[in-house]
């Protein structure tokens, strides 16, 4: 007789807020939120796996795999992932490369969605309202931009786990199925990429402070000539060139701060930028 | 104004807890909250006693930032660093808040070190893990994520940014009062270079093709419309409305033909 084993509400809350609360604790350069994973998963695995030690040891081998995903919008993949468990513990078929399947699958997805929604969209727009008032010296600034991030985000987190969790038991054939999330994928890639332009047009200021004399004429190459050809030329054009040597040329981050440190050197020190 | 030894451990215990992956509420509390130079700031202005002040330098400080991502595993600088030190130094030299930005600019570059630090040495614990999982003991997996990465992050981050408060403000003073108008300069054009990386980084995480024509209308929105950031936001969130009904038409209609397998390729 098979057991019927099964997770409750309180199971799913606290490995949501494990993970929540933990997930970056571990982070490194070889396998990232794998820990975070197993340790999110702990009263799940002890109360499905418990009795069973070889299925307990799988269990734990299982999720030692390279993990990176966004927290919050990426929980609903360890929701998806707890509803397999709980079939498998039940003597479903659920293999393990399904669930590493799932998990590699849609950690990439979910990290570009999160990211974008998160670190691309909503922090720099509360951080704009924040910053009005907080460049005036009113200490709501930052109160404000905390509270509401807080607000906004764990809620977030909770329904992406939970609404991972129904995803699962209705069955992965549905998650993978429709285009739904494709749909959301695109969605919040266009919102993101509109934004994103006008935070470039507000915050990234490169200039050219060169005059070109001309017999009598002197013209600034600024006003009279960047200007004439198109409002933000410069800016739009260092952000575009940026985003080159990340994506086209794979260039690390670091190395591009290092471009742009030394750019900014030689046009500062010449006084070209 | 000085700068207590107690003063300065504090805000060092504050840069700590603005790690991403402190014990402090997550990515949210540390990532998101008290790394931001805005916060961060008027955390030093509290401690310094004058936390007005501190917001007003932290929001400068904070605009290289604004699109900061961590993605990926890379954090290319570090806004954390800026905004405790960077905001501690400016304070006690009594510069203006546009001076506090250049000098809270090397900080924000020389803080990454930190970063590779701790994501190379937590390795390390990962390695321990694996003997557990080996051994199915849950448990030490879960000390093992938590306990040793977040005590080794802790020295790693308190020591530098509690010596950098203590002993660098009164040689950063002398340093800021002595520089010439082209040094200035440099740090102000790297400055304003810096938040096109944090939305480079941001679009290559979006990770589709085909945004950049979304990212110019972004563009044309601020530099000709002069629109504020919130109407941007929901001008964008409409056109990605329409945008993906069009992209993805009638999801029922193809289910309802039966045919869910080619739904994509038209």
């Amino acid at each position: 007789m098979i057991e019927q084993k099964s997770l409750s509400k309180k199971d799913l809350v606290i490995a949501y807020w494990r993970w929540i609360l933990f997930s970056n604790c571990n982070y490194n350069y070889e396998r990232l939120m794998a820990t975070a994973v197993v340790f999110s998963f702990k009263n799940v695995f002890k109360k499905l796996y418990g009795d069973n030690k070889v299925e307990y040891k799988a269990a734990l081998k299982r999720h030692m795999q390279f993990f990176n995903t966004e927290p919050h919008f990426g929980s609903i993949i360890h929701g998806i992932v707890l509803a397999m468990e709980e079939q498998r513990a039940q003597g479903k078929p659920v293999t393990d490369e399904a669930i590493n399947g799932i998990k590699t699958g849609l950690m990439g997805p979910f990290a570009g969605i999160g990211d974008t929604l998160w670190q691309g969209t909503l922090t720099p727009i509360l951080l704009a309202f924040g910053l009005s008032m907080g460049s005036q010296g009113n200490l709501m600034g930052p109160l404000v931009y905390s509270v509401l991030m807080a607000c906004i985000m764990f809620p977030i987190g909770y329904m992406c786990f939970m609404k991972g969790y129904g995803l699962g038991r209705e069955g992965i054939e549905k998650v993978l199925g429709g285009n739904q999330i494709k749909k959301v994928i695109t969605g919040a890639s266009c919102m993101g990429a509109v934004v994103l332009g006008a935070l470039a047009a507000q915050f990234v200021t490169v200039s050219c402070p060169q005059t070109i004399q001309m017999g009598a004429l002197s013209m600034g190459m600024q006003k009279e000539v960047f200007d004439k050809l198109f409002l933000g030329i410069l800016p739009l054009g260092a952000t575009l060139l940026t985003l080159y040597m990340l994506k086209n040329r794979q260039m690390k981050p670091t190395l591009v701060t290092g471009i742009m440190v030394l750019v900014g050197m030689v046009g500062g020190v010449f006084w070209i930028l | 104004m000085t700068i207590e030894f107690w003063q300065a451990a504090l805000i060092g215990v504050f840069y700590y807890l603005s790690q991403t992956g402190s014990l402090f509420f997550g990515c949210i509390g540390s990532l998101s909250i008290l790394y931001k130079p805005l916060v961060a700031g008027t955390i030093v202005g509290f401690i310094l006693g004058d936390p007005v002040s501190g917001c007003i330098i932290g929001a400068a400080i904070q605009l290289p930032y604004i699109a900061f991502i961590s993605a990926g595993g890379s954090q290319p600088m570090d806004p954390g660093l800026a905004g405790y030190v960077g905001t501690a130094w400016a304070m006690v030299a009594g510069v203006s808040p546009a001076a506090a930005v250049t000098i809270a600019l090397p900080l924000g570059l020389l803080g990454t070190m930190i970063w590779i630090a701790h994501m190379t040495l937590d390795v390390t614990f990962v390695h321990m893990a694996d003997k557990a999982a080996e051994k199915g003991d849950l448990d030490k997996i879960c000390f093992l994520h938590v306990w040793p990465p977040q005590i080794l992050l802790f020295f790693l981050s308190v020591i530098p940014a509690t010596i950098a408060v203590y002993y660098g403000a009164d040689a950063v003073a002398d340093i800021i009062a002595s520089l010439s108008s082209t040094p200035l300069h440099v740090l102000e054009v790297i400055g304003g270079l810096l938040p096109a990386l944090g939305i480079a980084m941001n679009l290559r995480a979006i990770g589709r093709t085909g945004t950049i024509p979304f990212f110019i209308l972004g563009f044309i929105f601020i530099i000709y419309f002069k629109l504020p950031i919130t109407a941007v936001a929901v001008i964008a969130a409409i056109i990605a409305f329409f945008y993906t009904q069009l992209s993805h038409p009638a999801e029922e209609a193809l289910a309802s033909a039966g045919d869910s397998t080619e739904e994509e390729d038209f």
